[in-house]
C-alpha cells in the first residue's frame, strides 16, 4: 500500500468505529473482510461509511463501483479512495 | 407498554426540501415550491400546544423565512447551511435548552435520518409520513390526554428504548439483535396481508428493489397464481412487535430457465433497517430456492442514489451485477449461483406455525 492509501486506511478505521459505535474497530487489520464474519458491516453502517467517505474525500464509491467490490476489505476501500482523491 | 410514558417532545426540527415544501427550494427557478399542507397543518397544531418548531435545512437562510411566512408562525430556531444535520440539531438543542430526548426530527431523506439517529440516539427521528399523524401521539400531547396512543407512536416509543439499549450495549450488532430477543418470521403471505403489502409497495422507496407501486388487486392475483410465491417478513423483539415489515415475490423460470428463481420485488420498511431483517430475507430466499432445486437466483434492481443500503445487502449476500447490462426498463440484474457457500440464515429467523 502506498503512503496515501495507508493514511486513508487509518482514517477509515476511525470512520468505521464512528458509524458502528465499536471502538475496537480502530485497530482492525487492513485485510479483514468488511462484510460477513470479519467486521460484520451491515447495510446501514455500510451506507453511513460511504456517506462519510464521500464527504471527506469527495469520492462517491456507490456511483463508481456497481458491485461495491471496493468494500471487500478496509485495504481495498482505502486503495479505491486513494486512487481517486 | 403503557407503563413507560414516552418523553414529551418540546421541540420539533423540520427539514425543508421535500419535507415541508413540495419540492426543492433552490431547484425552482421561478418561485419556490408550495408547502405540503398536511405537514404545515401538523406544525401549526403542535405549535398551538406549546411545542417549539424549528428548521434544519441545507439551504440559504431565506428558505426558513419563506417557510415561516407560508406557515404563519415564527421558528424558535432556524439552522440553514451546509453542515451535517446532527451538528445543526446540537446547536438548536443548546440554544433552546432542550435535551435530545425532548426533540423530534422530521426529514424525507433516509440517510439524514440515519445520520441523526446514529449521532443523537435520544432524538425521535420521523419520516414525513409519520409526522403527518404525530399530533395524535402521546409524545406530542401535553399534558393530560394520554388516551390510547396510536400504534405508530407506540412503535417509536419502543424504538427509542431499543436505541437507548443499543447505545449501552458493548457487543457487535448481531450480538445486540440476539440480546434483545429479535424474532424474524418469514413465511407465505395470506389475503389478510394484502392491504399492508400494498402500503409497503407505496411507502418503501429506499428499501425497494424496483420502486414500482402495486395495487391490492395485482398483489392478490400474484397470491393466487401458481407460478408466483409471495413471502412476508415479520419483525419483533423484547421491545415490541413491528408486525409485517417486508415482503418478496418469487417466480420460478419455465423451460430452459426452470432452475432459475427470479425475485421481481423485494421491499422492506425503513423501520427494519439496521435490524438484520433484509439480510435475513435474502439468505432465506437463497436457501429456500436452493432446497427446491433452483441453481441460480436473480433480483432485477433499479439503481438509485438512495437505495445504496439495499445494494449493500445484495452484495453482502453474494449477489453481483454485470456492469453495462440493463433491461429495456432500466433494471440491472443482480444474481448469484445457489451452490457452495450460501449466506447464513441467522438463528433468530423462524417460520410461522403451520396450520
Amino acid at each position: 500500500m502506498t503512503a496515501t492509501a495507508d493514511q486513508v486506511a487509518s482514517e477509515l478505521r476511525e470512520l468505521l468505529a464512528e458509524v458502528t459505535g465499536r471502538a475496537e474497530l480502530r485497530s482492525v487489520p487492513s485485510a479483514t473482510a468488511l462484510f460477513g464474519g470479519g467486521v460484520g458491516l451491515d447495510s446501514l453502517a455500510g451506507t453511513l461509511l460511504l456517506r462519510q467517505v464521500e464527504r471527506r474525500y469527495g469520492v462517491d464509491v456507490a456511483a463508481e463501483d456497481l458491485n461495491l467490490d471496493s468494500l471487500e476489505t478496509l485495504g481495498t476501500l482505502a486503495a479505491f479512495v486513494a486512487a481517486r482523491m | 407498554m403503557a407503563s413507560a410514558d414516552p418523553t414529551l417532545i418540546k421541540c420539533v426540527v423540520w427539514d425543508i426540501d421535500n419535507t415541508l415544501l413540495d419540492g426543492v427550494y433552490l431547484e425552482s427557478a421561478e418561485r419556490p415550491p408550495p408547502a405540503k399542507p398536511v405537514l404545515l397543518g401538523v406544525m401549526r397544531e403542535l405549535a398551538g400546544r406549546g411545542i417549539l418548531q424549528a428548521v434544519a435545512s441545507k439551504n440559504p437562510p431565506a428558505a426558513a423565512g419563506y417557510v415561516a411566512q407560508l406557515a404563519g408562525l415564527d421558528f424558535a430556531a432556524a439552522e440553514c447551511g451546509w453542515d451535517a444535520k446532527p451538528d445543526a440539531l446540537g446547536r438548536i438543542a443548546a440554544g433552546l435548552g432542550v435535551v435530545d430526548a425532548e426533540m423530534a426530527f422530521v426529514d424525507d431523506d433516509m440517510l439524514e435520518r440515519a445520520e441523526v439517529a446514529t449521532a443523537l440516539p435520544g432524538v425521535l427521528v420521523l419520516t414525513p409520513e409519520d409526522a403527518a399523524d404525530a399530533a395524535s401521539w402521546p409524545q406530542f400531547s401535553p399534558p393530560v390526554l394520554t388516551d390510547e396512543a396510536r400504534r405508530r407512536g407506540q412503535l417509536y416509543a419502543e424504538r427509542s428504548r431499543r436505541q437507548a439499549a443499543a447505545s449501552q450495549f458493548s457487543g457487535s450488532r448481531a450480538e445486540f439483535l440476539r440480546h434483545v430477543g429479535t424474532r424474524v418470521t418469514i413465511g407465505p403471505a395470506t389475503a389478510a396481508d394484502l392491504p399492508r403489502l400494498h402500503e409497503l409497495s407505496l411507502r418503501t422507496h429506499q428499501l425497494n428493489s424496483t420502486g414500482e407501486p402495486h395495487t391490492e388487486e395485482e398483489l392478490g392475483s400474484l397470491l393466487s397464481s401458481a407460478g408466483h410465491e409471495v413471502i412476508t417478513v415479520r419483525l419483533a423483539d423484547d421491545f415490541g412487535d413491528d408486525g409485517l415489515v417486508g415482503a418478496a415475490i418469487g417466480v420460478r423460470g419455465t423451460g430452459a430457465r426452470q432452475a432459475e428463481l427470479t425475485v421481481p420485488l423485494v421491499m422492506m420498511s425503513c423501520r427494519a433497517l439496521g435490524r438484520g431483517t433484509l439480510d435475513a430475507l435474502l439468505a432465506w430466499l437463497c436457501r429456500s430456492a436452493a432446497a427446491s432445486g433452483a441453481d441460480r437466483m436473480q433480483v432485477p434492481f433499479r439503481l438509485t442514489d438512495r437505495n445504496v443500503p439495499f445494494r449493500l445487502a445484495l452484495v453482502s449476500a453474494g449477489f453481483r451485477a454485470e456492469a453495462g447490462r440493463r433491461s429495456p426498463d432500466g433494471l440491472v440484474s443482480f444474481s448469484r449461483p445457489l451452490a457452495g457457500d450460501l449466506p447464513a440464515v441467522p438463528d433468530y429467523v423462524g417460520s410461522p406455525d403451520q396450520p
